[in-house]
């Protein structure tokens, strides 16, 4: 990474170059002056386990402000999904953390590496497919991905069995000669998320990865992002199919107009949104005593929905697993059958229109 | 390694091409064609056949480079070469290269068929021929170099393939003519000495400008 230091003698601005945690010793052109200047992992770059660091980063395309003053990190071993509408900048974020749109202004550093000055050494990282991912149409299969492979670093002699287990995996074993253009969008879909993930990276980012694609192959894609970030793997991903991000997101970013409008796991977005805490409950028979669950401490009313389904409000310090424990007996003694109970959930869709609606005003 | 790698990908992709095919055919058919129907035995017929055949290749190997960069721009084929680790001058110089060396054995090939033809009609001493075989190869060569590089560039710059494509024919075309034209209007002593420089130039600035172009681009 590169520094701008200013020479403490003579004041004249000196660019150094070095690596996170690397000391370098600085020479004033103009007044011979030495200086020790130490890369620290803290002031660039926060910590070993960032995988990715997104500082205040902006992109303008003429008049339009794409990207405004964006920021988050992400740790080893995260999934983090990156929802918004769309022309909400998650391509624009995308491209700009793999180093194919420059920023306006602001930092990015992928594994210590900041972007784009030091791509050559983050793209080792990198595993990546595009919105839009396309082959030359020439080229089989087998052959596109073991272009990608060599080009990834990939010894010679680990390439092949990795092509095939992935192509088994994803049930394209058959299409391996196949020229490219001969596979169907879906296919084509899958080899792509097959060339990001063949050289094991540690930061796969994906845009869209679950489009096109039937719900056999979601399925084994969500399986294969989960395994890979058992190992350690850092997964970005963007993606419209909200029931999706919250399968597999650890971490979820809602982004609109350039703006982060929420950013953390699946429980802080819920915890805006979620005024109090209600639990469902269906009666195969319901008797007059089911009030007698009002009693129950932490229980703050009950609200009738229809002879067989009744909502109940509990107060917000109260653990789910403890109340619906204490209901399920009081209904019991009171013979009152139950065919379900289970603490209402919002869904990450109703989660992403609450902050949507909130951020609307930004528009 | 990565430049290797592409460079051969490349070669083996254009040169099973349908306007490959086309060129190691039609090419030397053209030429045989030429010369045979030729009452004489002259060897500035040699000059005069390189001459169409190199503008004929050039045109077409501008045309398929031209066509092919956008293509794979506007499909976003490059984004998958842009996040490994490769330099992007790879991928320009290894399209040339692989175009160039095609179109250049496409027409060497249809080049030594008619100077073959000329060998069997007129009986001229073989020493003679490979004497005179030198000057339509270096036009040849020229010729095809300038007509690739300018097929890289416009391939760079153009927004669409039709706008590549008509950008080529009425520009591009001239400017591979240059190397041809300029020697022998001037009347410059050693004229094929100056094509090869002029070839060895023009070349050289326009895969400059377009490495530079391509290194500055947003995909």
């Amino acid at each position: 990474m590169q520094r701008k230091i200013k020479c403490t003698k003579c004041g004249k601005i000196i660019t150094i170059t070095g690596n996170p945690g690397e000391t370098v010793t600085a020479t004033c052109p103009s007044c011979n002056a030495v200086r020790d200047i130490k890369f620290e992992k803290s002031q660039e770059y926060s910590s070993a386990e960032t995988i990715i660091q997104i500082r205040n980063i902006s992109k303008k395309y003429k008049d339009i402000l794409a990207l405004n003053n964006v920021s988050f990190e992400l740790k080893k071993g995260e999934i983090f999904g990156y929802i918004g509408p769309n022309g909400a900048g998650k391509t624009t974020t995308i491209k700009i953390l793999v180093g194919l749109l420059n920023k306006t202004s602001g930092q990015v550093f992928i594994n210590g590496y900041e972007m784009p000055e030091q791509k050559s050494q983050a793209h080792k990282f990198i595993g990546y497919l595009p919105q839009q991912v396309a082959f030359q149409q020439w080229r089989t299969l087998n052959h596109a991905l073991t272009t990608f492979a060599k080009l990834s670093g990939m010894q010679k002699n680990s390439i092949q069995p990795r092509i095939d287990e992935l192509l088994e995996t994803m049930n394209l074993i058959k299409f391996k000669n196949k020229k490219i253009n001969q596979l169907s969008g879906g296919t084509i879909q899958k080899v792509g998320i097959i060339q990001a993930v063949l050289h094991k990276p540690d930061l796969l980012i994906l845009d869209e990865p679950l489009n096109g694609l039937d719900p056999e192959s979601r399925y084994q894609v969500k399986q294969i992002l989960r395994d890979l970030s058992k190992n350690g793997t850092t997964v970005f991903f963007s993606s419209h199919i909200l029931g999706d991000v919250q399968d597999v997101a650890t971490k979820i970013c809602i982004l609109d107009w350039g703006k982060v409008l929420k950013i953390g796991n699946l429980d802080e977005l819920k915890s805006e949104f979620v005024k109090e805490k209600q639990i469902e409950i269906f009666f195969s028979k319901k008797s007059d005593n089911f009030r007698e669950i009002n009693k129950i401490s932490g229980v703050q009313n009950i609200l009738e929905k229809s002879y067989e389904k009744i909502l109940v409000n509990i107060s917000k310090t109260t653990s789910y697993d403890e109340v619906i424990h204490k209901i399920i007996q009081t209904l019991m003694k009171n013979e009152c059958r139950i065919r379900s109970i289970a603490p209402v959930d919002p869904t990450l869709d109703e989660i992403y229109q609450y902050y949507l609606r909130k951020g609307g005003s930004k528009k | 390694m990565s430049f290797s790698l592409i460079f051969k990908d490349e070669l083996m992709g254009f040169y099973k091409s349908k306007a490959m095919i086309f060129l190691w055919i039609g090419l030397s058919i053209l030429a045989l064609l030429i010369h045979v129907s030729s009452s004489s035995g002259d060897m500035s017929l040699s000059i005069l056949v390189s001459l169409l055949v190199s503008n004929i290749g050039g045109l077409l190997a501008s045309v398929m480079l031209t066509v092919n960069i956008i293509n794979e721009k506007d499909t976003r084929v490059y984004d998958l070469f842009l996040i490994r680790p490769l330099k992007r001058w790879h991928i320009l110089v290894s399209k040339f290269l692989a175009v160039y060396i095609c179109v250049s054995i496409a027409c060497v090939l249809s080049i030594c068929i008619g100077l073959l033809v000329d060998y069997s009609k007129s009986q001229i001493a073989f020493e003679l021929i490979l004497q005179n075989i030198i000057e339509p190869f270096i036009m040849t060569f020229s010729v095809i170099a300038i007509s690739s590089a300018v097929g890289v560039l416009i391939g760079v710059i153009s927004p669409s393939i039709v706008v590549g494509v008509l950008l080529v024919i009425f520009g591009g075309y001239y400017v591979s003519s240059i190397p041809s034209i300029i020697p022998f209007v001037f009347n410059i002593e050693n004229p094929f000495n100056v094509v090869l420089i002029l070839g060895i130039i023009i070349t050289t600035v326009l895969m400059a400008l377009s490495i530079f172009l391509f290194n500055k681009k947003e995909f």
